[in-house]
């Protein structure tokens, strides 16, 4: 009993220890993403480019990756935290439209048509065009 | 005490996402998507606490600042899937294309149409792409970031409900055109939606999402403002 008690709360404090070295790891990737973040910036500031600093920094992050420079398991968890829980951190700017009163109404309705439309047309052709492209070398 | 309130606000976004998330986990209802409730919840919680947006943001804006470094993460799909990117690239860059010429097209046409101010328009020009860049480029085209959210917010929901009524109505039957129109179209909600229906849909689909804000960019820079001439907006 004892020695069964003994070894579980041993196997729980390392859990907790790989647990809290997981975390640290992905708080230091995510620093290092932010880290090509500022580089995208400044290259983006510095050459006056019409491309926003953060594509900048995925291109370099691409070909970082591509040329072996940087290691998949540098950026791995962290990349993998902030692309999978993307929806959190928009949240605050969905939270912004209460700043404009203007978008609630028949503005609103208006809006939200718009979009449906629009969205559902997109669809068709993009899935029409990838269709008709995929069957057309499939029977080449 | 702002430090307090921003403390507070942070904190409590976190834990109406999470638990949103939990709730949506179980019952997969679209409706209770943790992008529509955990929104919500908050502004009814901002009104019934009388606090501000510029109070709240002030701790709402660390998770904003994590955009940025988000986008830079997409390098890593990209870099997982380049075999399969490079194997259909004539396939993704050609429906992609599309997809984007329309999406800008027809939120110009149809916002005109239906009487939509300038500002507005150009608010909603980049919806239909992955959040953080759409805000990105809703900025760099002055258009309204915030406002772009809740666009990109309505756009993914459409598309993640309309999806499988439109592969069937348009008997859509091969994997990469499911995937594709889905990230296209309707970029995170469609992609996990496109998860649902098969692993390969789901790739294709998160590609998609990528590929076609970069895509995007380079239309909104030189198209969108070419279109916006013609038209004297």
């Amino acid at each position: 009993m004892v020695i069964c008690e003994v070894k579980c709360s041993y196997k729980l404090s390392l859990e907790k220890v790989s647990k809290v070295k997981k975390i640290s790891k992905i708080i230091i990737q995510i620093v290092f993403l932010y880290g090509i973040l500022l580089i995208g910036e400044g290259i983006s500031a510095v050459l006056h480019l019409p491309i926003p600093g953060s594509i900048i920094g995925l291109v370099l992050l691409f070909l970082a990756l591509k040329f072996n420079i940087i290691k998949l398991e540098w950026v791995d968890l962290g990349a993998g935290l902030l692309t999978g829980e993307l929806a959190l951190f928009f949240i605050p700017s969905a939270v912004g439209v209460i700043q404009y009163d203007q978008i609630f109404g028949v503005v609103g309705i208006k809006l939200v048509t718009v979009i449906i439309l629009s969205t559902i047309l997109v669809m068709i052709c993009t899935g029409a065009v990838a269709d008709y492209l995929h069957k057309k070398d499939v029977k080449e | 005490m702002n430090v307090f309130i921003a403390f507070i606000s942070l904190i409590a976004t976190i834990a109406i996402f999470l638990v949103s998330k939990k709730a949506y986990q179980k019952t997969h209802r679209l409706l209770l998507s943790p992008l529509i409730v955990s929104p919500l919840f908050l502004v009814i919680l901002l009104l019934l606490t009388r606090t501000s947006y510029e109070q709240y943001n002030l701790g709402g804006s660390v998770l904003t600042k994590l955009l940025g470094p988000a986008t830079v993460a997409f390098a890593v799909p990209i870099y997982k899937n380049l075999e399969l990117i490079k194997k259909h690239a004539k396939i993704i860059v050609a429906s992609l294309f599309t997809g984007s010429l329309v999406a800008i097209l027809s939120s110009f046409f149809f916002a005109v149409w239906i009487g939509l101010s300038a500002d507005m328009i150009t608010s909603l020009v980049p919806r239909s792409i992955t959040t953080p860049i759409a805000m990105d480029i809703s900025k760099m085209i002055g258009g309204e970031p915030s406002m772009t959210a809740v666009f990109v917010i309505v756009t993914g929901l459409t598309g993640s409900i309309t999806g499988a009524i439109i592969i069937r109505l348009f008997r859509i039957k091969t994997t990469a055109a499911k995937g594709l129109m889905l990230g296209m179209g309707a970029h995170g909600l469609g992609t996990s939606k496109a998860f649902e229906m098969g692993e390969l849909e789901g790739t294709f689909s998160s590609v998609a999402m990528v590929i076609a804000a970069l895509i995007s960019i380079l239309l909104s820079e030189t198209f969108f403002p070419l279109l916006r001439l013609c038209f004297a907006m």
